[in-house]
């Protein structure tokens, strides 16, 4: 044997293997390790190689496990081929071996046939009992006391045991033992003995856990003495204690027992789903692609018109969320959908203003100029690649908070990878067969046994619904480009295009006439081009959609489209070039009534109004130049509206020479005097309070230190006077050189200085220090706010500023003249 | 892709283009589960509702068969969605059955025990329920089955009414087809109705409902009480009744404000049944009065709220309901189904038109211009005297007599609301008027004056919307009206519908005030009717002044 370790098995592997090994486990490389020691350190500890076998099929795992349950008596590491493959009689040859193969591909295991290595890591994590297999007798009874093996042995004797081992050396009656239980022949014999009780324990015991608990375990029993089942199955090293407390079966009684097989149910190949054969698949799909992408663009335009506001903590709003549902008639998980689609797509975003709300991004209006196919094929491929579970919205987390849509709370790392593999399952079926979802489950499960699965049962669920409801399942069976959409591409082409190739020919030809009826409808028989679709929805309200659109006009939705700007000829000349049949005479008329009555009535906005029964003196007052900054404007002969407020108007009226009186809003004369003000009603003065007893001299005493120590905290030496502090409640800010010379110089001077300073929790604080020290980029000094010396990193002083007219901080000396802080140049700091 | 002339909608809709080669195939097909709603002049629309639904579960269509249609049909894909409900709302008909059970007479029985638990935990169900006979077996107080089946409805888990119906009196009634036969229609209609054993045929105005109701009573064989609007439609329905069947004068009774017969058939107003005495509906009793075995109602959107609840209670018995318009402004059609029945038998008007069994008719809006004063008047007045103000508008006046003028010759019609402008119109144009309070005897001699030619021209209330058979009249002329009443609208069409004898078409004007409520009534008010196909032309009153022709 020239390999000794892992190490030297990576040494001799080629560099091919070991990169396919870096490929298959990333985690080894980041980052890149030293040498090939390293490596192999790296590729043996539990957590790398729990991640290997995170990604491994039931299969693999079932004979690493059955590698562990192998390994000999003698080495507890390394197991035979020949031992693995005896212990899966279930699998063909060529499965065993494949699945060595790739345990040696990813080095969890290493070694030949005649010794194969598993990595400590792997069985670590395989625990005690792999396969949930005992120990094997040779190390159960080493472990007992020579005289309790002794025992064992004479009464295995007793009961028919060829007596030819020799007394007194205890490894000799193990050998024996165990040669006597590990003959098949004779543990049928001794089993066919046992009472139906020993039976039924050991049956218990065949399929693991192997070990029970039994008081006293380790005491001595013979088979003569022996009363109760475990006595039997102990007196003859059919059950072994393994402490005071615990009983193991040996290994090789249960595999006898277990026929020689490792599991009950070994899986050598992933469950193969049964299906149903669906005929409408494409066409299903079709649909749904359709009614997904005009789904998308209905609620981008409301949206685009009334975003809906974002939460303070992220997100859309519940009620938000049933508007859309309302708004698409759906249901609101569709909802949540479409909104989180449109999201991954970038078709939607925060408006990032003030009063923050959900909006289409510039990157929609492109999206809308697209084909219907590739818009489909950018939700899809985003929906497909979302690390966000949309199925999430409206479920209840740990602290019972609902999960709202575009919220945090729905990112979820594995999403995309279950998501995938749920379409892969559906890939690998025969074309146009649906499968249902514990089926796909049941692969799932398969191929990925150790993923955590907490959520996938219903990741799974909302996968499938979803698909359905995008179009890359129809009937429950992948599409035509959901499948391009999942699978190989060709080369010169994406993913995507092949799926809006695959798409196009299922989608409905866009329309560019609708049928419109006498009782006041437009039928759009099919999608129509875009730019009639918007012109429509302008002019009238869409009654139903599907696969046709239903318009109603009402006076409503035409005054809405005569408000957009457009007039009644431009409504009529679109009806008739897009209607196959004559426009009806009551749509004729609904638009010409509506257009006559529209704007008849104008409203605008002026401050206030100048009216007089004399034409020419409005006449006047417009032709005055003094009159411009008014703003006036003439809405009829005798009055002119004026955008400047009344009391201006007055005023420069008066300058112009003219004499004019203010009205009141019901049309009185407004009397002016000059200005004499009154308080707001009914003051009172306040009531006077009796004169209270003086304070007794001790109190006073109490209530002048409490001050001073108030006064004390709160201003000094903070509330000193800031030089060259312009800004009121600014934070002290320099560069990292000034701050440094600047702290040096405090240093020399002994001077107080302020500081900005970044504590561990990120918050910005000032202090008021006397540096003692400044060294190994730590100052140290008095900091007055906590009264104590601290140490300052200097990397975190934000910047310093000097502090006028305090020298030093001794609280007994500041017997300063006027210590009084001007209010103003308090700088607030937090508590 | 199929090129199918059903489109079916999110909404559960379905849009039939009426133009596409298999677009009667079509029709037929979905007839059995869809409701017509509309019926304009290019796209259909039908609705699935869990009604229609139920209904053709009870008629023996399943859902695959729904489901097929629509998939064969269907232009674009049908949503997998809404193939899935329409095969669970089909699916929840039938799990409770009302059943007669030979020892506990009416019993309501179940084929799934977790429908009927939850039935019975139901606060509105538990009154209505008896004794718990077995697991799946629960006992009904006969008088309930009415308000039982309603509730259970409500619910959403319809029972299937396989107790029967009560034979009734037997009493022989035929028809006599001499020189007239059943219209194809109107044998689908008697035949539908009689399938089903209750529910309401809907026909348009002259389409001879009278005469489905005979068919039925022919079915029936048996006595029948007949609750009309109003005496001179009994009249009406008994001398039809004598022209097209084998009763004679004895066999039939009127029972109104003036006679109060009981015969084998009695033909009854629901004014009368609904008349007080002491705050009790003493004529309620003529329904038990003798052993009915069918009641047909006569115009039943009019159908007044003592005889519907009244109706729950005899459930047992066979009701045909007939109707033009099943559009109640109180929305109350619901009600009309779950008590009455179903809907056995619907026909848009333009395919009997098509028949030529209903006279085509030319509905022309006709606008006119209020003068200045009128319309200070008008805006200046309270909101509700707005509408009687601008539809009883003087201008009106000079339009109306031109159009009268127009159709010199033709029978017309003057059909308004407001006394004072009718009573106004009379003298003006010189004659009759029948209003509520012309006695019956002068409206029958008025009314059979205008039959005979005698008098050409009539100016009505609102006592001639229903059932008043005047098949010569070929011009109404609309001046108001009751507010946006669509019914109404219909019902006033309808007086001008029978085919006339030179095979012409008839001619509708409604004469409104621009710019005014009334306006915004006409619209509603011809909602149903553009609905149905019937496209109004707009015209300006200054045309109709001028021109000499419209």
């Amino acid at each position: 044997m020239t390999t000794r370790s892992l190490a030297d098995a990576l040494r001799a592997a080629s560099d091919e293997a070991l990169a396919e090994l870096l490929g298959l486990r990333p985690e080894l490389v980041s980052p890149v390790p030293a040498d090939l020691t390293q490596l192999a350190a790296r590729a043996t500890t539990a957590p790398s190689v729990a991640r290997a076998l995170d990604r491994l099929d039931r299969w693999t795992l079932q004979v690493l496990e059955a590698a562990c349950a192998g390994t000999e008596a003698g080495s507890s590491d390394a197991a035979t081929y020949t031992a693995i493959r005896a212990l899966l009689p279930e699998a063909t040859d060529e499965q065993v071996r494949q699945a060595v193969d790739r345990l040696l591909t990813l080095a969890l295991l290493w070694g030949d046939d005649e010794m194969l290595h598993i990595v400590v890591g792997a069985r670590e994590i395989m625990g005690t009992h792999p396969a949930g297999l005992g120990p094997c007798l040779q190390v159960l009874l080493g472990a007992l006391a020579p005289s309790r093996v002794t025992a064992i042995l004479s009464d295995l004797d007793h009961a028919g045991a060829a007596a030819d081992h020799q007394p007194g050396s205890p490894g000799a009656a193990i050998d024996a033992v165990v040669a006597h239980l590990g003959d098949p022949v004779q543990l049928t014999a001794l089993l066919g003995t046992a009472p139906p009780e020993a039976i039924t324990l050991l049956d218990r015991l065949a399929w693991g856990p192997p070990i029970g608990a039994v008081e006293r375990a380790d005491r001595e029993v013979r088979t003569a003495t022996a009363t109760s089942p475990v006595d039997w199955l102990l007196a003859r090293g059919l059950l072994v204690a393994a402490d005071t407390a615990t009983v193991v079966l040996p290994r090789e009684v249960a595999l006898h027992l277990r026929g020689g097989r490792a599991f009950a149910q070994a899986q050598p190949s992933a469950p193969v789903p049964a299906g149903t054969r669906r005929d409408q698949v494409d066409r299903t799909a079709g649909g749904q692609a359709f009614s997904f992408i005009r789904a998308t663009e209905d609620l981008l335009e409301a949206w685009a018109l009334d975003g809906p506001a974002v939460l303070k903590a992220g997100g859309l709003g519940v009620r938000e969320l049933r508007r859309a549902a309302l708004l698409l008639d759906v249901e609101e998980w569709e909802a949540a959908l479409v909104i989180e689609t449109a999201y991954a797509a970038g078709l939607l975003g925060q408006s990032g203003e003030l009063e923050d709300s959900w909006l289409p991004t510039p990157a929609y209006d492109a999206w809308r100029a697209d084909p219907p196919e590739e818009r489909w094929a950018r939700l899809a491929e985003a929906w497909l690649r979302t690390t966000r579970l949309p199925g999430l919205v409206g479920s209840r987390d740990d602290r019972d908070k609902v999960a709202a849509a575009l919220g945090p709370d729905l990112d979820r790392t594995l999403a995309p990878e279950v998501r995938a593999a749920v379409l892969a399952v559906l890939a690998a079926a025969p074309a146009r067969t649906a499968l249902v979802e514990a089926d796909i489950e049941a692969v799932l499960i398969w191929t990925r046994p150790r993923r955590p699965s907490r959520l996938r049962h219903q990741v799974v669920e909302w996968t499938l619904r979803e698909a359905e409801r995008l179009g890359l399942t129809g009937q429950g069976a992948l599409s035509r480009p959901g499948r391009a959409l999942l699978g190989p591409v060709s080369t010169g082409t994406t993913a995507a295009d092949a799926a809006a190739d695959a798409l196009a020919p299922l989608l409905p030809e866009p329309l560019n006439h609708v049928l419109l009826q006498a009782d006041l409808t437009a039928v759009a028989p099919g999608p129509l081009v875009s730019d009639l679709a918007h012109a429509l929805a302008l002019m009238a309200d869409v009654e139903s959609t599907g696969g046709a659109t239903v318009y109603r006009f009402t006076e409503d939705s035409v005054r809405r489209a005569l408000d957009a700007g457009r007039s009644a000829s431009e409504l009529h000349a679109l009806l008739a070039k897009h209607s196959s049949t004559p426009v009806p005479q009551p749509l004729t008329y609904l638009i010409d009534d509506i257009a006559r009555r529209h704007g008849r009535i104008r409203v605008g906005a002026a401050s206030s109004y100048l009216r007089c029964d004399d034409e020419g003196v409005l006449a006047e007052l417009l032709a005055d130049k003094r009159s411009a900054e008014l703003r006036l404007r003439r809405l009829a002969p005798t009055v002119l509206a004026a955008q400047a407020p009344g009391d201006i108007v007055l005023e420069r009226l008066r300058s112009m020479g003219f004499a004019p009186a203010g009205e009141s809003a019901d049309g009185a004369v407004l009397i002016r005097r000059p200005d004499s003000r009154r308080t707001a009603a009914r003051q009172r003065p306040p009531r006077l309070v009796p004169e209270i007893s003086a304070p007794s001299a001790n109190l006073c005493a109490a209530a002048v230190r409490a001050l001073r120590a108030g006064d004390r905290a709160t201003n000094a030496p903070r509330g000193a006077v800031v030089r060259g502090m312009a800004g009121l409640g600014v934070l002290p800010r320099t560069a990292a050189a000034q701050t440094l010379a600047l702290l040096q110089s405090a240093l020399d001077h002994e001077r107080a200085i302020w500081i900005g300073y970044v504590d561990q929790h990120g918050s910005v604080t000032e202090r008021v220090v006397d540096p003692i020290r400044l060294e190994g980029g730590y100052l140290t000094g008095y900091d007055h706010r906590y009264e104590e010396v601290r140490t300052f990193a200097v990397h975190r002083i934000t910047g310093v500023a000097a502090l006028e007219g305090v020298v030093g901080a001794d609280e007994e000396n500041q017997d300063l003249p006027d210590r009084t802080p001007k209010p103003s140049t308090r700088v607030r700091g937090p508590a | 892709m199929t090129d199918g002339p059903l489109i079916v909608q999110s909404d559960k809709t379905l849009l039939l283009e009426v133009d596409h080669p298999l677009a009667q195939e079509c029709r037929l097909a979905i007839a059995p589960f869809a409701e017509l709603e509309r019926a304009p002049e290019h796209v259909h629309t039908y609705r699935l509702t869990p009604l229609g639904l139920w209904n053709a579960r009870a008629a023996g269509h399943d859902a695959e068969l729904v489901v097929d249609t629509l998939l064969r049909y269907s232009r674009y894909a049908v949503s997998h969605a809404l193939l899935v409900d329409v095969a669970d709302t089909m699916g929840r008909y039938g799990r409770l059955k009302l059943m007669n059970h030979p020892a506990h007479g009416l019993v309501l029985e179940s084929s799934d025990r977790a429908v009927l638990e939850e039935v019975l935990r139901s606060k509105k169900i538990q009154p209505l329920l008896g004794a718990r006979l077995d697991p799946d077996t629960v006992a009904v107080h006969p008088s309930e089955r009415g308000h039982l089946k309603q509730v259970l409805l409500k619910i959403g888990w319809p029972a299937e009414d396989l107790a029967g119906y009560v034979d009734g009196e037997a009493h022989p009634i035929s028809l006599v087809e001499d020189g007239w036969t059943l219209r194809p229609y109107q044998r689908e209609a008697a035949d539908g109705f009689w399938a089903g054993g209750s529910g309401v045929v809907v026909l348009p105005c002259g389409a001879g409902k009278t005469i489905v109701g005979a068919a039925a009573m022919a079915r029936a064989q048996a006595t029948t009480l007949i609750l009309v609007t109003n005496t001179v439609s009994a009249r009406q329905w008994k001398s039809e009744l004598l022209k097209r069947t084998t009763l004679t004068e004895e066999e039939i009774g009127e029972y109104s404000g003036a006679r109060k017969e009981i015969r084998p058939v009695t033909i009854a107003t629901y004014q009368v049944m609904t008349t007080r005495r002491k705050g009790v509906y003493a004529h309620l009793e003529l329904f038990d009065e003798r052993d009915w075995g069918l009641i047909i109602y006569d115009e039943v959107h009019l159908l007044p709220a003592p005889i519907f609840r009244f109706t729950a209670d005899i459930q047992s018995r066979r009701r045909l309901g007939l109707t033009a318009t099943l559009v109640r402004e109180d929305g109350h059609e619901g009600e009309v189904f779950s008590l009455i029945g179903p809907k056995r038998y619907d026909a848009p008007w333009k395919d009997i038109e098509a028949q030529g069994y209903i006279a085509p008719a030319d509905c022309v809006e006709v606008r006119v211009t209020l003068s200045d004063h009128e319309r200070m008047t008008y805006a200046t007045a309270e909101p509700e005297e707005r509408y009687r103000l601008c539809s009883t508008a003087r201008s009106k006046t000079a339009v109306i007599e031109r159009l009268v003028q127009l159709h010199e010759g033709a029978q017309t019609l003057v059909i308004g609301q407001y006394l004072d402008q009718l009573d106004d119109l009379g003298e003006r144009l010189g004659v009759p008027v029948i209003k509520g309070e012309t006695t019956v005897r002068e409206r029958e001699r008025l009314f059979e004056a205008f039959r005979t030619g005698e008098v050409h021209t009539l100016v009505v209330s609102k006592v001639a919307n229903f059932s008043i058979d005047l098949p010569e009249a070929s011009v109404a002329i609309q001046v108001s009206g009751s507010f946006g009443s669509r019914q109404e609208e219909a019902q006033r069409l309808g007086r001008i519908l029978r085919p006339k004898a030179n095979g012409g078409t008839a001619r509708f004007y409604a004469v409104i005030a621009r710019d005014t409520v009334d306006q915004d009534f006409a619209a509603h008010r011809q909602r149903f009717l553009a609905e149905q196909g019937y496209a109004y032309r707009i015209i300006d009153a200054d045309d109709v002044m001028s021109d000499d022709e419209v």
